[in-house]
């Protein structure tokens, strides 16, 4: 009884990545608070945003490491990228140059993730169409070639916004399903528990009486 | 001024623990400010004086302070009328009271200051003077406030106006400056209120008050100083006065209040309307009203029109008018009460006992009494008024009158909410099911079905003599603004206390052996399910003890200690 708000079956780790400006803590923020925040500070070192969702019927806790533009913090991210199950990687449709820096971006994630981490573009700022940069057809094209995921949002309207973490959820989600997601492999960024002892953490099933005095 | 309020709030996040006390701050504990309004013979009613001058209002505020503070009718208010009103703060630049903030932990939920609304009380004096063209005097002093301690403020205005008009706007100033000296109003203590050389004194209720009886636990500390007037409550009308001409039908009102019926008051001077919306709004109490009320309103208010449009079914609100204008404007409300003098205090008046429809409400001229096609669901109580009426006819004082009908609508309301609480408390999960590897447990959902299903076993019969349709007056309640605002705010109580009860567990469990076999990704999860306690727990200061937070502070210090370093210092940022 009691399904308490907190109470849900998976933890997916998302990591947000990309230039300085581009918007990552404000698409975090949208997402976990579906508020615009105007005058974002930068962030230092990692930011964590968590909320819960559905995903065919489960309950899924997102848990986002929201990291430091600048590249004076790419240096110490490996932890970032350690465990993720999604990562979203942003760029500003009007400023080319966090795009042509997609590349090494993305060769950061996949050297530091596990094959099966979940690539999502976001092309941010699009309610600013007058001063756009980078063309969606580009952008798709980018994003085909490397087997990502893409979408244009605006962290200002809100548009797509949710749209681009749901789906990142519901693509791991349909991995773990078909099996090409393995969960008892170290690192793969989610966490279940339903079947063995070890794993009763946060189902709504039954609790467990292992090593909690309550 | 500006620079000095800034000040205190830049150096430190927590300043509602800095007892730094700037010119002012005491005074706007009680008050928002006092004002004097004036008939000026080329703009009309006038805002003379704002004190302190630094208070700011929107125009929106001044002009609606204004006609408010005056007589809305031409009658014949000769001499002295005193009387209430509430309006709606604009909203933006909402300004913090600190210690409204601790008070609205501990008062009784009706006594809540009101962010959205302030509180005029108002003194207004009306003579014959033929230095003034036209020949009149005619002024009003006003005080405003966020707390609606009705009795309170209506005394203090009665204290300051009479020396403002012998003595002009020093006297205002030399009252301000009593009130700035004035302690912050504490919940469950009797405090000496000293103003232009006299002291009252009056106790400040709280929520922990038992229900019955309330106001008679008084404090321990003796009062050091001579206390000149005791006032019997802070907040309390004579409901007695108020109703007496309408006795035969208070507990349908009290059903209609219950249920958050539009409801309109007519008489011929605000201070009877003010006093009877005020009445009204206290039958239901301990619950809160939680629809608007207007003890007195004009038709230049500024939710005139959204509040007497015939597009839609009137608002769930009261509204207390003298302007026979209204008897027209709101004749499409469903219940009207309709106030008169009341021609001997020992004799009680022909038809006193007939509802009235309506329809035929045509003029403000018409006979007093209530005006509804409302069928109650609960039969008349005929004890209460064989009493009440028996009171009257020994000349029985008023405010043992008062107090006999006061009881009797609290313990009527008391044996309508019993079963909710009962109820309620069932909704709690178990203390077993509080774990600190799950989310706080919550309430189970409130089930009207359910409850109305418990009614047999434990309905109000068991503390009521009144007979009737409890269940529909219960089914109608769900659907009224006051049962949302009681569940919400008991939802939030019993969540608060369960959170607290998590955090404990929380603080009780061995995290260090369970993070053992945990994957970062949880680990770090219950980081953050700490840290979040620890941002409910510096919110809650009163509720979560000091010992419990520096466990769990030590708690995470020792799980982040033992990660991998790079992302301890991810963590430690």
């Amino acid at each position: 009884m009691a399904a308490g708000p907190y109470n849900y079956s998976y933890i997916f780790k998302y990591i947000i990545i990309g230039d300085m400006g581009v918007g990552k803590s404000c698409l975090l923020h949208q997402f976990t608070e579906k508020k615009f925040m105007a005058d974002c500070p930068h962030t230092i070192g990692v930011e964590f945003g968590t909320r819960i969702i559905e995903v065919s019927g489960q309950k899924i806790k997102l848990q986002i490491w929201d990291t430091a533009g600048q590249e004076r913090f790419r240096a110490v991210t490996r932890s970032y990228y350690r465990g993720a199950a999604g990562a979203l990687m942003v760029y500003d449709i009007t400023r080319r140059s966090t795009y042509n820096h997609l590349s090494s971006w993305l060769t950061d994630a996949r050297n530091l993730t596990n094959p099966n981490t979940v690539i999502f573009l976001i092309g941010n700022k699009s309610d600013l169409e007058a001063q756009r940069d980078v063309t969606y057809e580009e952008a798709k094209q980018f994003a085909d070639e490397n087997g990502l995921m893409f979408l244009e949002c605006s962290a200002k309207t809100g548009d797509n916004v949710e749209d681009a973490f749901l789906d990142t959820a519901k693509k791991i989600y349909q991995n773990i399903q078909d099996g090409s997601l393995d969960l008892n492999a170290a690192e793969s960024g989610v966490q279940h528990k339903p079947a063995t002892p070890r794993t009763t953490l946060n189902t709504d099933q039954q609790p467990s009486d292992k090593g909690c005095a309550c | 001024m500006e620079d000095e309020s800034e000040g205190s709030l830049s150096p430190s996040q927590d300043s509602i623990q800095t007892p730094a006390v700037l010119p002012w701050d005491r005074f706007s504990n009680w008050l928002h400010c006092a004002c004097v309004v004036t008939f000026d013979l080329e703009l009309g009613q006038a805002m003379e004086i704002i004190y302190p001058s630094h208070i700011r209002m929107t125009e929106k505020e001044k002009m609606n302070i204004c006609y408010l503070s005056f007589p809305d009718s031409n009658s014949g208010c000769m001499g002295d009328t005193q009387f209430h009103f509430r309006i709606r703060q604009c909203p933006g630049r909402k300004q913090i009271i600190k210690s409204h903030v601790e008070y609205n932990r501990e008062c009784p939920i009706q006594l809540k200051s009101d962010d959205a609304h302030y509180y005029g009380f108002v003194f207004f004096r009306q003579t014959k003077d033929r230095s003034i063209r036209r020949g009149y005097f005619q002024k009003s002093v006003v005080l405003i406030s966020r707390l609606p301690f009705v009795a309170l403020f209506s005394q203090l205005v009665s204290i300051i106006a009479p020396e403002y008009f012998e003595n002009g706007e020093p006297s205002l100033e030399a009252a301000c400056h009593d009130i700035d000296q004035w302690g912050p109003p504490v919940p469950g203590e009797t405090m000496n209120l000293p103003i232009f050389g006299t002291v009252l004194q009056v106790r400040i209720p709280t929520h922990k008050d038992k229900l019955v009886g309330a106001g008679q636990t008084r404090t321990q500390s003796v009062p050091t100083l001579p206390a000149q007037s005791i006032l019997p409550s802070l907040f309390e009308v004579d409901i007695y006065t108020a109703f007496q001409t309408i006795l035969p039908h208070v507990q349908m009102l009290w059903e209609l209040m219950l249920t958050g019926e539009p409801l309109v008051v007519m008489a011929a001077s605000p201070s009877v309307t003010s006093n009877t919306v005020q009445s009204l709004v206290s039958l239901i109490s301990p619950f809160h009203y939680c629809s608007d009320y207007r003890p007195y309103f004009t038709i230049h208010d500024s939710e005139f029109k959204e509040y007497t449009t015939k597009t839609q079914a009137p608002p769930s609100v009261i509204l207390g008018v003298t302007n026979p204008f209204f008897a027209k404007t709101l004749q499409h409300w469903p219940h009207i009460i309709r106030i008169g003098e009341m021609a001997g205090e020992a004799s009680v008046p022909k038809g006193f006992n007939k509802l009235k429809k309506a329809s035929s409400l045509k003029t403000l001229d018409c006979k007093p009494g209530v005006y509804t096609q409302y069928k109650p669901f609960l039969m008349k109580d005929k004890g209460i008024l064989k009493r009440l009426i028996k009171g009257m006819q020994t000349k029985r004082p008023v405010e043992a009158q008062n107090a006999i009908l006061r009881r009797h609508f609290l313990e009527l309301t008391q044996s309508f909410m019993i079963p909710l609480e009962r109820y309620m408390a069932s909704l709690m999960p178990l203390q077993r099911n509080i774990s600190p590897h799950k989310g706080p447990p919550s309430l189970r959902q409130f089930d009207v079905d359910e409850f109305v299903k418990t009614l047999h076993q434990s309905g109000p019969q068991l503390t009521s003599i009144v007979k009737g349709e409890w269940d529909g007056l219960y089914r109608k309640f769900f659907r009224s603004p006051n049962f949302e605002g009681w569940l919400y705010h008991r939802q939030y109580e019993v969540n608060q206390k369960l959170q607290v009860l998590h955090m404990e567990a929380l603080c009780q469990a061995n995290l260090l052996d369970w993070i053992q076999d945990k994957e970062e990704v949880e680990i770090v999860d219950l980081v953050l399910r700490i840290r979040e306690k620890l941002k409910f727990a510096t919110n809650n200061s009163v509720a979560v003890k000091p010992e419990n937070i520096n466990k769990l502070e030590k708690h995470m210090t020792t799980i982040i200690s033992s990660l991998p370093e790079d992302l301890q210092s991810v963590l430690n940022t």
